[in-house]
């Protein structure tokens, strides 16, 4: 085994440590979430001020959103920008700083979170110090992925590489925008219009950030898998400019019933329901490139986590864009209902993408991973996991809303959502082994395979025709 | 046209900066918001709260706003816009898996507080609030009179009348249990002092009235009704000794009144949002019978007669 480098220079290294991180950190993560979930059950539980429910709760969603999802995604991204430029990354020393910056910043942030330094905007609870550790890593990353691109042999710009674009260029603005990165002490603004824009922020990371790279990757993975051509480019484009139109306009759906301005919650409206046209355009184009081939699903772990993430990213944003309107959210708005949506969304759409992503990368540069087996196991394991957690947190939330709207009293409810909290707790831990076996199975295929020979990468690669296809 | 690096960063530029403009600035530039007539300033010490409140997670699960089609202990006043004039950063919240704090400001007296925030379980028992006995005093304190700040103007008209009640009633708790029940007595309007319970003490609700007893009331008052339950020692004026009503003027309606609008000044909570009319006649009527081991019921067993229209039973010794 070679000797351990901090800054590794060898090809695909900063893929692989994103991948290997996220990795990681999805168990660290989903370990916080089971504890949290079981506090709802047994609030005596835990004594220690820095274990209580609501201080290691936005570490649970932290740790996964920017630890989990963003790292995983973004190796995967990188490879995949890479892969169809076909040279190899720009810079791999810088994509390596890139890659302890983030994951400094994501344990500084796990840790900090429950010690009390927060800036209380959800998604955006980090506190300043991190989020300029967040802000420059995004940026040696966007200037990877540019010089990467500048330099493709492939002068076709795959759609793929338009969402790894998009995101890390709208994901700067919002980050910078969102969490008011020029008030470093609070991070907000005042009253309202501090809502307003945390929610912006709050979407947006989302809706530029997470999404985006999961439905790039889709676009990499899902034709290469299925052995045919992506059904159509044109398609493409009308899932891709709308999108970002779209989607950065709805933030104020979490203030419908808020004393936010009425036009401004129309635009969120409006704007939520049109999210639907590039939705579907991108699962029309998704589905059709499988026409013909859906007996390849089973066979490919990847193409496996990825269809069941394009089929939840189906239900979610139906989901989503019926809750944007006032009358759903008058009976659901503040209930579990959302905290499902929020679970089906970022595990079971972009965590699975993610998972995929990264099999299908290990595969690619180990020729196989350690157990195949394991993985087809993960993902049964995932798949009941939030499944179960959707259906139980989803009947929550009608209980909550229903009784809330005949008058119960919020304290009345709690008695009947304790089997609830229950199943989503025992449910966790279909999660939390999932995660443990993708972490040791992308442990044992790292440390225990050799890497398979990749001609692309040699940046003197001459003739492009060898790899193609590939 | 393909698609180049340049010409994707390029529009995502546009259409993020046309975004910013249209969501992040025209608000803020359009509907510059004045405070409300509720809305004003912290003190020291409740800014002080407010972090705490802040640093502590408090916001994933209680909301600060009401509204329009809200029920419950806070739903005074639909939330304007002006009432968050001060607030940075706001705390709107997103999820109720606690109540909405909005108005919570004076609705609970501080020793309630000082007792919640120990084991939310004594005055909740079933609520699943973590324990904040990790606190300081200062720092409890200060959270207290942050929690007690919320709803503003509003907060400060009810935290005015509970410190008034509250010196009243330690003044009268002070001058003995018998002195207190008789005070207790005569700050129940005279109709309720006499008005019989309309719901007969029957063995069903007996058993249900021991329910909500259970869930309610058994954590002040305690197991035997005699006011020495666990949470008894945060508060003063303690909670009240049923059974001395053995030797004092009593009726179903004043239990009813006091249980329905609880006791401003003391610890004793409403319960008229937590608990619809029936729960408390039968939590009254099971007080009257296990612990001051009488029943005044109106005996009635049919429906349809006001039990109130009859003529009122003599006081009983």
């Amino acid at each position: 085994m070679p000797r351990f480098r901090f800054i590794d220079a060898s090809p695909g290294s900063t893929a692989r440590r994103f991948i290997l991180s996220g990795a990681g950190w999805f168990l660290a993560a989903t370990l916080i979430g089971l504890l949290a979930a079981v506090e709802l059950v047994a609030p005596d539980l835990v004594q220690s001020r820095y274990f209580l429910f609501p201080r290691i709760r936005p570490s649970h969603v932290n740790t996964n959103v920017f630890g989990f999802l963003s790292m995983m995604l973004i190796g995967a991204m990188l490879w995949a920008v890479s892969r169809l430029a076909q040279a190899p990354l720009w810079s791999e020393k810088l994509g390596n700083c890139t890659l302890w910056l983030w994951n400094a910043a994501v344990f500084a942030g796990m840790v900090s979170l429950p010690m009390g330094y927060t800036q209380s905007h959800e998604y955006g609870e980090y506190v300043w110090p991190i989020d300029v550790l967040i802000v420059a890593a995004l940026a040696l990353l966007a200037l990877n992925i540019f010089k990467t691109l500048e330099r493709r042999r492939e002068r076709l710009l795959y759609v793929t590489n338009w969402y790894a674009i998009g995101a890390v260029v709208a994901t700067l603005a919002v980050y910078f925008l969102g969490n008011v990165m020029w008030h470093p002490l609070t991070g907000a603004l005042h009253g309202m219009n501090d809502a307003e824009w945390a929610w912006f922020y709050g979407h947006n990371i989302f809706g530029v950030w997470i999404t985006p790279l999961a439905l790039g990757l889709c676009y990499f993975w899902l034709p290469r898998e299925a052995d045919q051509p992506l059904y159509s480019h044109t398609l493409s484009l009308l899932g891709f400019w709308p999108y970002f139109a779209f989607y950065m306009q709805v933030g104020a759906h979490h203030l419908l019933e808020a004393p936010a301005p009425g036009w401004l919650k129309l635009i969120a409206e409006i704007n939520s329901v049109g999210l639907l046209i590039p939705v579907y355009a991108f699962l029309a184009n998704q589905w059709l490139t499988l026409r013909g081939r859906w007996w390849k699903i089973p066979g490919s772990v990847t193409l496996k986590f990825i269809f069941a993430g394009t089929v939840m990213y189906f239900f979610v944003s139906t989901q989503g864009a019926l809750m944007a309107l006032p009358s759903e959210q008058r009976l659901l708005h503040f209930t579990n209902w959302t905290v499902g949506h929020a679970h089906l969304g970022l595990l079971g759409f972009a965590g699975f993408i993610a998972c995929g992503a990264g099999y299908g990368v290990l595969r690619e540069m180990y020729g196989e991973f350690w157990s195949s087996r394991l993985a087809h196991l993960q993902y049964w394991f995932m798949l009941i996991g939030i499944a179960g957690f959707t259906f139980v947190l989803s009947y929550a939330g009608l209980v909550q809303g229903s009784a809330w709207r005949n008058g119960e009293t919020v304290y009345r409810v709690l008695p009947e959502l304790v089997v609830p909290y229950l199943a989503r707790a025992i449910l966790g831990t279909f999660i939390i082994s999932g995660a443990a076996i993708q972490f040791y199975n992308f442990l044992r295929t790292i440390y225990g395979r050799a890497p398979v020979r990749m001609p692309w990468l040699a940046p003197e690669a001459g003739s492009l025709d060898a790899v193609a296809g590939g | 046209m393909g698609m180049t690096p340049r010409m994707v960063g390029v529009g995502m530029a546009i259409i993020a900066s046309a975004t910013a403009w249209s969501v992040l600035f025209l608000p803020g530039l359009t509907a510059p918001i004045r405070p409300s007539a509720i809305a004003r300033r912290l003190t020291p010490l409740e800014a002080r709260g407010r972090i705490l409140y802040i640093r502590n997670g408090c916001i994933g699960c209680h909301t600060q706003y009401v509204r329009p089609s809200d029920w419950g202990l806070s739903a005074l006043r639909v939330s304007q816009p002006g009432d968050y004039v001060y607030d940075q950063p706001h705390l709107l919240g997103s999820e109720r898996t606690g109540p909405d704090l909005s108005q919570e400001g004076g609705q609970h007296t501080n020793d309630w507080h000082w007792a919640h925030f120990r084991d939310p379980r004594l005055t909740r028992p079933a609520s699943i609030m973590p324990r904040f006995r990790f606190l300081s005093r200062p720092r409890m304190r200060a959270l207290i009179a942050y929690v007690q700040s919320l709803g503003g103007k509003m907060a400060d008209a009810r935290m005015a009348r509970q410190n008034d009640w509250h010196r009243r009633l330690l003044a009268a708790w002070r001058r003995g249990e018998d002195a207190n029940a008789d005070f207790l007595y005569r700050r129940v309007p005279a109709p309720w002092r006499v008005l019989p319970n309309p719901y007969p003490a029957t063995q069903a609700a007996l058993a249900r009235g021991r329910f909500v007893y259970e869930q309610e009331c058994i954590n002040c008052h305690g197991p035997l009704g005699d006011g020495n339950g666990p949470a008894a020692r945060y508060l003063l004026p303690r909670p009240f000794n049923f059974t001395l009503l053995k030797r004092h003027p009593w009726s179903g309606g004043l239990l009813y009144y006091q249980i329905m609008n609880g006791i401003t000044g003391s610890a004793m909570p409403y319960f008229k949002q937590d608990l619809e009319s029936a729960k408390i006649w039968d939590v009254s009527n099971y007080i009257a019978v296990e612990f001051i081991g009488k029943n005044i019921d109106s005996g009635e067993t049919g429906s349809g007669i006001p039990a109130a229209r009859e003529p009122a039973p003599p006081p009983r010794p």
